[in-house]
Parts: structure tokens; C-alpha cells; sequence
């Protein structure tokens, strides 16, 4: 047994003996109202303070909050020294009389670490011990304790029999009370505001203390100032004492009722699991269990050494000291998963979330290796992309390559060819033939090279846009194509680009085998999608699975997530549809 | 007397290839100039008949170049080239106030005096 232990069966046994003195004292009292009352409340209410006060100490040692409970408890058995006749025990249990209240004001405004957080709570207590020892003992210096009807012993420290000066020390006394549970009030309602909502819930057993202590001293008020007195007033007292009775028992209630919902929560969690969660169901189910929505769960990629979420997005773990808790769960001494949760949950039970953790590490495992194929096929989306972006770089480097270099050479030989021929004039000989041909060859190398630098890339369209892209496919076609209206802003490029490939192509197959008189080309913007159609009044028909043309374009358009789809009922035309999203 | 013709163009050898064509077919270059700004400048100056301007001028392009040209009237013909074709560039170059376009390897004091006329 540890001394902590020991100790506290100590506390345990004085607190036993410590009820039960009050409780002889009160049956043998001479100056006693109601007896049975004193007999039953006085130890009733140490008692339960001590023992919920001791089991609070023994689960969190380094928490006062337990010890602050116990000394309620203590300090009110203390207080019920002053049913006893003989007159030193009686004005020890006068002077103590209003101090386990003062206690039960810094417990409360304690809870649940033990320490006082924000100025208001320090001053509210600091208020609460002045009115409960300061002005109750100047009060015990002037008040004659024989002047009662009650037949109470003589008052040993009386140092000055001043009845009115007693009075106004005992209703300055009262105000001050009135003062400081109002500050209470108001500090436990600023916690109440800034708290989650787990939290909230583990400060129910304070807010009820809080408005219990209200009502009671609104009741002890009432009652005083009214003057009633007999039946009335019995009643009165059973209310108040049975409300503050109440109170260590709302504290326990409220910790077992938590345990026993959150063990409920965790045999629920085990059953819904066996039926094999979807993704993120797992998450759902736990943050049920432990009743945080703001519960993560983060899986752990070996390979990248990075955490991802059910759907293979990177997550970052919060830094210590964020307020949030992390336990991580780990199966056959791997590393599984991370679940970051709301710090309080643990509050009560620092061991919970690992406990979790560990009756969920196989469906944890599971979702890890889904999350861990979600995150590859990511990564390799963003990998085609990004091939893709390298690509269109480097096409548009070639066009231009060829534009700045061998296109510039070849039109300055074929112009100093014109020269040299000019020069040369009508000579016999037959050189200015070969130079004609000469020039001839040339042209139709220029302009072979010119087509083969358009289908690298079109410098067109990243010049000038889609629509004069557009109007030069239309001008160069041999069928002749309407353009519809179009997008007025740029389009990202890659988007601009597979638009503009999408259209290019359907209309050399609208060339090749249409059989069309007339073709259109619409582009507009829907829902942040592009949407791109192509249709000709040709003999339809047409296979998209024959020709990599459009496979090449499929591709294309699904490396950026879009759909492509043709539509060519033999005798109706041909419709190529594209759908890209836009970012 | 002789046309006079300012080569517009960010190629040198494009440059000295019809200068030397443009001469030996009896036109008159008064000047070079290989970006739009100088283009301007060099137009201003020189007060050409003609200046045979390249559309792929880095900064200002030759559609820019054109129609700051003709903002202030009465300034010299323009006739656009470029190794691309006419019809890549849409009808832009029908609608730059230029007097036409020669894809670059059909440039010769032929085909630019058929526009000029």
C-alpha cells in the first residue's frame, strides 16, 4: 500500500469518527431545535463529502480538487460542534460554522484541475474564505451567544456584548455571501461559454452545486428576513440541507455516469466494427464512442514517413500543448495510426483513448492500407499531372525551337535564293531553273516543318487564347465549322490545351470520316467544368474504341479528371463530349 | 523612286536575308528595328513608305505595333509577316489595320509590291 494510500485510509477513518461526534453531540444536545434533523443531515453531509473528497484524492493525487472536497466534508463536521453544550467545543464549532462553504466555493471554481484559472475565480475565493472566517470570527467577539432563546452555551471569546454591532457585522455578512456566490455564478457562466462540448458535459455536477448554493442562500435569506419560524422553517432547512447533501452525490453520479456510458460506447464501438465500416465510418465511430466530434484519425505511411487521412490527404499531427490530446496506435509493434482528439475526453481517465486505440488497431490496420492505396493513386494523379505539365513545357519549347531556329534558316535561305535568282537574272544555262527548284523544295520544307511545329504545339493558342486557337482550326478546315460563343476569360492551360486538342482532333475525324457539309464547336463554362462539344451532320457511326485519337484524348482529358464521350448513332452525326473540370 | 521599306524583326538573319532580297528588287530599306518600341521609334524617324513588320516581336507584337501606327494617321503601310500562316492567327490580322499579311517564306518584292498597289 502506498503512503498515499495509508493516508487517505487515515483521512478515511477521522472523517468516520469526525461525523459521529456531531451525530452524539447532537442527541445529547440542550440547545437543540430540531434534533432528529442534526442527527440525520450532520454527518450525512460530512460523510459524503469526505468519502466522495477521498475517492476523488485517490484517482487524481496530483489534483486538489479531492483534497478540497474532503476538507467540506471536514470542515462542516467541525462546524457540528456547535450543537455541543459544553462552551469551548460549542464556539469552535461557531467559528467554523460558514467555512465549509468557503471551501465549497474554491472546489467549485477548482474543478476539475484543482487550480484557480482567471482572476475572477481567484477573487471570488479569496472573497469566499474573507466572509467565511474573517467576519465570521469578528462577529463571534461580539455576538452573546445567551441572548438566544435557544439556550446556547456562553460565547468564551466574547470580548465586547454589543448586540447591535452584531447585527450589522452579520448583515454585512450576509451581503458579502450574496456578493460572492453572484461572482460565482458569473465566473462558472465565462468557463460554461468558453468550453467544448465535451467539456461542458463534465461541468454539469458544478453548475448544479453552483445553482444549489444559490437557492439555498436565497431560501436561508428569504426565510431570515421574513421571520418565519416552526413548521415553515423546519421545512426550509430539510430543502437546504438536502440540496447540499445532493451535492458530493451529483459530483459522483456525474463520474460514474460518464465511465459507464463511455464502457457502453466502447462495447457498442467493438460491435458496430465487426460489421466492417466504409471509409470514414470508423472515425464516426469513434469519435461517437469517446463523444468528440472534433476526433481525427490520422494513418501512418511507413514509406513517406507523413500522415494521411481515410481518403489519402496529408494530415499534420497538432504540436504538444495545442489542447489537443494524441495517442498512437500501434499493431505488432508498428506504428498503425494517430488519434488526435479533444484533450478533455481524457481528462478523467488518461489511459481511455489508448484503450480505444488498442480494441481498434486491426480495423485501424485496416483503413490504414486503404488510406495508403488512396494516398498512392494521389500521388500518382499528381504525378500524371505533373508529367503532363513537363510535357506541354517541353513541346512548347520545341515549337518555339523550331520557330526562333531551323524555320528562321530556312526562310532566310529560300529569301537569299529569291535574291540570287533575281540577280541572276534570264541566264542560258539553266541555273536559274535549279535555283526555281532549288526555291520550290525549300518552300515545301518550310511548310512541312510549319505543320510539324503547329502539331507539337499550338503557339497560337498560347499566344492568343482558345478563340483565335479556334478560328484558325475553323479557317484551315475543309469542312466548314461554325464556332459557338465562347469562355471570354483565359482557361488554365492544361484545360485550355485539352480543350483545344479535343476539338482539334474531332475534327480531323470529322474530315476523315464524317462525310459532314458542316460541323460545329461549342465551349462553355458550367458549374466550374468546361464543357466542350463537337458535332457534325455527318454518317455517324463511329467507334471510340477503334483509333488511338480518341483513346489518346481519353487519356488526355482523364488526367485531368474529365470525362469525354461520343455520341454517333449510325445516319444521326457525331457528338464528341467533354467534361473538364476546371480547378 | 524607289520604295522605302523599315524591316521589323526580332531575327537578325531574317533581317539581312530581305534586306539584301528587297534591294536587289529595287526597294529602298531605310532601316531595321528588332522590337516593337524601336519599331515605333525607328518608324518616326524614318518616315518609311513601308514597314514589313514581324507579328511575333517580343513586348509589343506587331498587331500592337500596327495599331499604334495607325492611331496617329497618315503613318506608313504596314504589311505583316511571320513564319506562321495568316490563317493562325484568325482574323486578327484581317482587322489590325495593316495593309496584309506575306508568310515569310513567300516574301518577295513581287508579292509585297501586289499589296502595296
Amino acid at each position: 500500500m502506498t503512503s498515499l494510500r495509508r493516508a487517505l485510509w487515515l483521512l478515511a477513518f477521522v472523517g468516520v469518527v469526525g461525523g459521529a461526534v456531531p451525530m452524539a453531540l447532537a442527541i445529547g444536545s440542550d440547545h437543540l431545535d430540531n434534533r432528529a434533523l442534526n442527527v440525520v443531515f450532520g454527518p450525512l453531509i460530512g460523510w459524503a463529502f469526505i468519502g466522495t473528497g477521498l475517492f476523488a484524492w485517490w484517482r487524481r493525487p496530483e489534483n486538489r480538487f479531492g483534497a478540497l472536497m474532503t476538507a467540506v466534508g471536514f470542515t462542516w463536521c467541525i462546524a457540528g460542534l456547535s450543537v455541543a453544550d459544553e462552551p469551548g467545543l460549542f464556539i469552535a464549532g461557531l467559528l467554523l460554522g460558514a467555512l465549509p462553504y468557503g471551501f465549497l466555493v474554491h472546489m467549485l471554481l477548482a474543478f476539475p484541475r484543482g487550480v484557480l484559472e482567471g482572476r475572477l475565480a481567484t477573487v471570488v475565493v479569496s472573497a469566499g474564505y474573507f466572509v467565511t472566517t474573517i467576519m465570521q470570527f469578528t462577529w463571534a467577539l461580539v455576538y452573546d451567544t445567551t441572548r438566544e432563546e435557544c439556550g446556547c452555551p456562553p460565547n468564551p471569546l466574547l470580548a465586547w456584548d454589543n448586540q447591535g454591532v452584531a447585527d450589522f457585522l452579520y448583515t454585512a455578512q450576509s451581503i458579502l455571501a450574496i456578493v460572492v456566490i453572484a461572482g460565482l455564478i458569473v465566473a462558472l457562466y465565462r468557463r460554461w461559454r468558453g468550453m467544448s462540448r465535451v467539456q461542458r458535459r463534465g461541468l454539469t455536477p458544478v453548475i448544479f452545486t453552483g445553482l444549489v448554493l444559490a437557492v439555498d442562500l436565497a431560501i436561508t435569506l428569504a426565510a431570515d428576513l421574513s421571520g418565519v419560524s416552526g413548521a415553515a422553517e423546519e421545512v426550509i432547512d430539510i430543502v437546504g440541507l438536502s440540496l447540499l447533501a445532493s451535492v458530493p452525490f451529483a459530483f459522483l453520479a456525474g463520474l460514474l455516469s460518464s465511465r459507464v456510458s463511455r464502457a457502453g460506447a466502447v462495447g457498442g464501438l467493438v460491435t458496430r466494427l465487426a460489421d466492417a465500416p466504409r471509409r470514414g465510418e470508423l472515425r464516426d465511430a469513434l469519435a461517437e464512442a469517446l463523444d468528440d466530434d472534433s476526433l481525427m484519425l490520422a494513418y501512418w505511411l511507413p514509406d513517406t514517413a507523413s500522415y494521411v487521412d481515410a481518403r489519402g490527404h496529408p494530415v499534420r499531427i497538432p504540436a504538444p500543448g495545442s489542447g489537443r490530446g494524441v495517442s498512437h496506435v500501434e499493431r505488432d509493434g508498428r506504428r498503425v495510426a494517430t488519434i488526435v482528439y479533444d484533450a478533455s475526453v481524457a481528462e478523467d481517465d488518461p489511459g481511455l483513448v489508448d484503450a480505444i486505440g488498442s480494441a481498434t488497431a486491426l480495423a485501424l490496420e485496416n483503413e490504414r492500407l486503404d488510406a495508403e492505396l488512396c494516398a498512392r493513386v494521389e500521388e500518382l494523379r499528381g504525378s500524371r499531372m505533373r508529367l503532363m505539365e513537363v510535357g506541354m513545357a517541353e513541346r512548347r519549347g520545341l515549337e518555339r525551337n523550331l520557330h526562333d531556329g531551323a524555320q528562321q534558316r530556312l526562310v532566310s535561305l529560300a529569301l537569299t535564293l529569291r535574291a540570287a535568282r533575281t540577280r541572276l537574272g534570264g541566264s542560258e544555262d539553266g541555273a536559274g531553273e535549279l535555283l526555281d527548284r532549288a526555291e520550290l523544295e525549300l518552300e515545301l520544307a518550310i511548310s512541312e516543318l510549319r505543320e510539324l511545329a503547329r502539331g507539337i504545339h499550338p503557339a497560337v493558342l498560347s499566344d492568343r487564347g482558345l478563340p483565335a486557337a479556334l478560328e484558325s482550326l475553323a479557317a484551315r478546315s475543309p469542312v466548314p465549322v461554325e464556332v459557338g460563343v465562347l469562355p471570354a476569360e483565359r482557361l488554365p492551360e492544361p484545360v485550355e490545351l485539352a480543350a483545344y486538342y479535343v476539338i482539334s482532333e474531332a475534327l480531323a475525324n470529322v474530315v476523315k470520316y464524317a462525310g459532314a457539309t458542316h460541323a460545329t464547336v461549342d465551349v462553355a463554362r458550367s458549374n466550374g467544368d468546361v464543357l466542350v462539344e463537337v458535332g457534325d451532320d455527318g454518317v455517324g457511326g463511329a467507334d471510340p474504341a477503334r483509333g488511338t485519337g480518341l483513346r489518346g484524348l481519353q487519356d488526355r482529358v482523364r488526367a485531368l479528371e474529365g470525362r469525354l464521350a461520343v455520341v454517333s448513332e449510325s445516319g444521326q452525326g457525331t457528338r464528341v463530349k467533354a467534361r473538364i473540370p476546371c480547378g | 523612286m524607289a520604295t522605302s521599306v523599315l524591316i521589323v524583326d526580332d531575327h537578325p538573319s531574317f533581317r539581312a536575308s530581305a534586306r539584301m532580297l528587297l534591294e536587289c528588287e529595287g526597294y529602298d530599306v531605310v532601316g531595321e528595328a528588332a522590337d516593337g518600341e524601336s519599331a515605333l521609334t525607328e518608324a518616326a524617324r524614318l518616315s518609311p513608305d513601308v514597314v514589313l513588320l514581324d507579328v511575333g516581336l517580343p513586348g509589343l507584337d506587331g498587331f500592337e505595333v500596327t495599331n499604334r501606327l495607325a492611331a496617329n494617321g497618315g503613318g506608313p503601310a504596314v504589311v505583316l509577316t511571320s513564319s506562321r500562316e495568316c490563317c493562325d492567327y484568325g482574323s486578327m490580322a484581317d482587322c489590325s489595320g495593316a495593309r496584309g499579311f506575306i508568310t515569310k517564306g513567300e516574301l518577295s518584292g513581287e508579292t509585297l509590291g501586289a499589296l502595296l498597289a
